[in-house]
């Protein structure tokens, strides 16, 4: 029950790990891909995002006046004047090409960041605590390296936001122009239990996702509440859990946040000279020979002998990986995609498909000073169609490095955020169901043989009422579905009760091939908004998250009833 | 560590791969990507149009054009039909644009039985005007072209089924190095709207409710079904 998939048939890692590539990753024909070059692994430091600053409070516009058509016409979304509480935070994030090194064995790439960084900075949000945030879209018109285009709607995924702010994909802005998001950093419909944890916010424009997304559009943002609070560890509250993690102030002024570390790994492809490679005639779902951990080639990280907050977020178009320690040390697993979970699970490994979020705490106290140890991705994939299974002894991403002490007093409670209205309470509310099959159909992917439409509404779910969605993939292949607005229960796999880390609440679920079938979920469907006090209603999409499937428009909306 | 020594740390690397004794080497210069998509991705096979003319598929179809480029052949009874169907309503919605603005590039997969003479007929019985070519070769090329224009199955045994390639339309603006592709079975204004924002500059493309509203509301809730309290009570059970 450790994780998906059997591992005790391969046994656990032991012995000397090669820096190995994921194996062959070529097409029938058209191999004109290369292999990346050589890059030494461990010789840089794992960058942290910097924190993202509030600056002053300013007027919001309204979005005709951003994202006009050359016609007149504007953004399908619309909102009038804002209405932003009094306490709320202004941020102003630009959308930016700048140079960039993956690795310092690598020339200089330019990436488009949100403030020219990849990963962008990261956002610390605090219910109950609205952020307005404005980004704007300097990106270059002509680009010369030819992934992406500088045209942008913005995703705050696993997030409770309202349909204008939810980076609806065809409510874009482009160069020159900005858009004004409101984040209600609020639980959906104000229960405890729904209070989020780790999103990220990444591009979602419509049918070029996958290369702008690539290109370093992605950051986190992470929401923290009264018992996972910010002061984490160093909370007096007693209620508060006291999860590893603290705020510190540098030198400089700068906020830091210490002992709890957001990590985005993504694969990236390199030509000979270590210039980034995307093949836009892929459609399958692209994957490099690179493994990039918050912008960094195979770095390192150094670590006291304590506890450590991770929360890994799987930013690949569509890689799968399943992760695991060197010296067979667990990961207690605190949280999965936007939810901390109820309880704490201790995994020798687990399993995270593109999008999905899994927080761990690592306890280094055992371990001695001098000592290394590997993060391990043993799970070898070599198409976009699905992970072909566990390999030894696998590649590793990182090395720790133990170097110091450091006083620890932060914990992992037993019960960590209760649910109090799960399954039991929802289930006798339903009243519909629906089956999507996802499926592959000439060339691209369909849901119950559709293609997205933009103006074609695939289900109306009641506001306040719940569903259940029966998920299924045909032909093998496996696609990460990820539903927007609502996070959801997996009620079981393949019929089955869904593994230990699937029993909390996701907004992303991996499903086809032999090893994740088909899934059953429940979906709540939030009644209001609260922050600024509103039914929830309107347009939102579900879609594969293997971001290749996504822009072929294996996508689909649902409207919100009132 | 606190992100100034990382930032540090970083740069202390690059300063000590920057020392490493050997003589300095030129800084590589980034990719062109027209010329490498040029080089890998459009073979320059040779072909022949519906009118029997003899053309080289990068020299003179691609080169300089944005083009939109279909595989099918003559008869093929699964999604050509459809396909073929929604390129000429795009035609026609794209207007005198064709031929100057975009060029089609309709390719048979059956280069046995679709001889220009074959393909004709079958423009003609279409309706297709200028700027659109029905073209033929040899097989192996066009399975190269195939392959390179991503227009392949990874399952070795669909690949085989030449009718499961008729679904796409792969778009690209040669000279600005764009390409991507879209599925040629949505909706014809859906396809227009691809190729539009192919031809134009990004600041231009239509966005939100120009896109959205151009083709008429539509509800499917296919898939939906009433729950029974039955079924409910026998998941309630099995909830751990
Ligand atoms: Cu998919």
């Amino acid at each position: 029950m450790f994780s998906r998939r059997d591992i005790l048939k391969i046994g656990l890692a032991s012995g000397a790990y090669g820096a190995l590539g994921p194996g062959p990753r070529r097409r029938v024909f058209a191999d004109n891909l290369p292999s990346s070059p050589r890059t030494t692994p461990f010789v840089v430091a794992l960058p942290i995002a910097p924190i993202a600053q509030p600056t002053a409070a300013f007027a919001t516009r309204a979005d005709p006046g951003d994202c006009v058509n050359v016609d007149g016409s504007t953004a399908f979304h619309v909102h009038g004047p804002r209405v932003v509480p009094t306490n709320s935070q202004f941020f102003l994030i630009h959308e930016q090409a700048r140079p960039h090194s993956f690795h310092p064995q690598l020339p200089a790439n330019v990436i488009w960041g949100y403030n020219g960084m990849a990963p962008g900075p990261t956002f610390i949000a605090r219910s109950g605590t609205p952020f307005l945030v404005r980004f704007v879209n300097d990106l270059p018109q002509n680009d010369p390296v030819g992934i992406g285009e500088p045209i942008s709607a913005i995703h705050r995924h696993g997030g409770f936001q309202a349909e204008e702010d939810d980076g609806y994909p065809i409510d874009t802005f482009c160069t020159g122009q900005s858009r004004d998001y409101f984040y209600p950093n609020e639980p959906a419909d104000g229960l405890v239990q729904n209070e989020e944890s780790t999103l990220w916010y990444h591009d979602h424009a419509i049918d070029i996702t996958g290369p702008n997304v690539y290109r370093g559009l992605a950051g986190f943002y992470l929401s923290f509440d009264a018992v996972d609070s910010i002061a984490g560890e160093l909370d007096t509250n007693p209620q508060a859990l006291r999860l590893p993690g603290r705020m510190v102030s540098l030198p400089s002024g700068e906020q830091f946040r210490e002992f709890d570390v957001p990590i985005v790994i993504q694969d990236k492809l390199f030509d000979r000279n270590g210039f980034l490679v995307f093949d836009t005639f892929d459609h399958n779902g692209f994957l490099g020979d690179k493994f990039v951990l918050n912008g960094a080639i195979q770095p390192f990280f150094r670590v006291a002998r304590r506890k450590y907050r991770f929360r890994f977020l799987n930013g690949s178009n569509a890689r799968f990986y399943q992760l695991f320690l060197s010296n067979g040390q667990p990961f207690v697993a605190i949280a999965t995609d936007d939810s901390l979970l109820e309880h704490p699970v201790t995994v020798k490994s687990f399993e995270i498909g593109p999008a999905e979020r899994v927080e761990v705490v690592i306890d280094f106290t055992n371990t001695t000073l001098g000592q290394e140890i590997f993060l391990v991705n043993r799970l070898q994939q070599t198409d976009g169609r699905k992970p072909d299974g566990l390999v030894s002894p696998g590649t590793q991403l990182l090395k720790f490095i133990v170097d110091r002490d450091a006083a620890d007093p932060s914990r992992v409670p037993d019960t960590l955020r209760p649910v109090t209205v799960g399954p039991q309470q929802l289930l006798p509310q339903v009243r519909v169901k629906r089956t999507f099959e996802f499926e592959r159909s000439d060339g691209a992917w369909v849901i119950n043989g559709e293609f997205f439409d933009e103006n074609r509404i695939d289900a109306k779910p009641k506001r306040g009422t719940p569903e259940i969605w029966t998920l299924k993939s045909g032909g093998g292949w496996a696609h990460p579905v990820h539903v927007h607005l609502t996070d959801f229960f997996i009620l079981s796999r393949n019929d089955s009760t869904p593994p230990v880390l699937e029993r909390g609440r996701k907004d992303t679920v991996a499903i086809g091939g032999p090893d994740f079938g088909d899934v059953k979920i429940l979906l709540p469907f939030p009644a209001n908004f609260r922050a600024v006090p509103r039914p929830v209603t309107g347009r939102f999409v579900f879609h594969c998250h293997n971001i290749e499937h996504e822009d072929m428009r294996m996508m689909g909306q649902f409207d919100v009833q009132p | 560590m606190t992100p100034v020594a990382t930032r540090l740390a970083g740069l202390l690397a690059l300063v000590a791969a920057g020392c490493s004794g050997r003589p300095p080497e030129p800084p590589p210069t980034p990719p062109n990507v027209v010329a490498t998509i040029r080089e890998q991705q459009l073979p320059n096979i040779e072909l022949v149009t519906h009118e029997g003319r003899r053309v080289r598929f990068y020299d003179d179809l691609v080169k300089g054009r944005v083009v939109a480029i279909n595989f099918m052949f003559a008869t093929c009874r699964n999604a050509c039909p459809e396909s073929t169907q929604h390129l000429v309503e795009v035609q026609h919605a794209l207007g005198d644009r064709m031929g100057r603005d975009v060029t089609f590039l309709s390719i048979s997969l059956d280069a046995e039985r679709d001889t220009p003479e074959v393909l004709r007929g079958y423009a003609e019985a279409h309706g297709a005007g200028p700027g659109w070519y029905f073209l033929t070769g040899k097989h192996d090329d066009i399975e190269l072209l195939r392959h390179k224009l991503g227009a392949y199955e990874l399952d070795p045994v669909i690949d085989a089924d030449r009718t499961q390639h008729t679904g796409l339309v792969i778009l690209g603006n040669e000279p600005a190095g764009r390409w991507k592709a879209i599925t040629a079975l949505g909706k014809p204004v859906r396809i227009r709207q691809a190729i539009e924002r192919t031809i134009l500059p990004v600041t231009e493309w239509p966005t939100g409710a120009a896109v959205v509203n151009e083709v008429p509301y539509e509800e499917n809730e296919r898939g939906k079904e009433v729950v029974t309290a039955d079924e409910v009570a026998k998941l309630l059970v099995r909830d751990p």
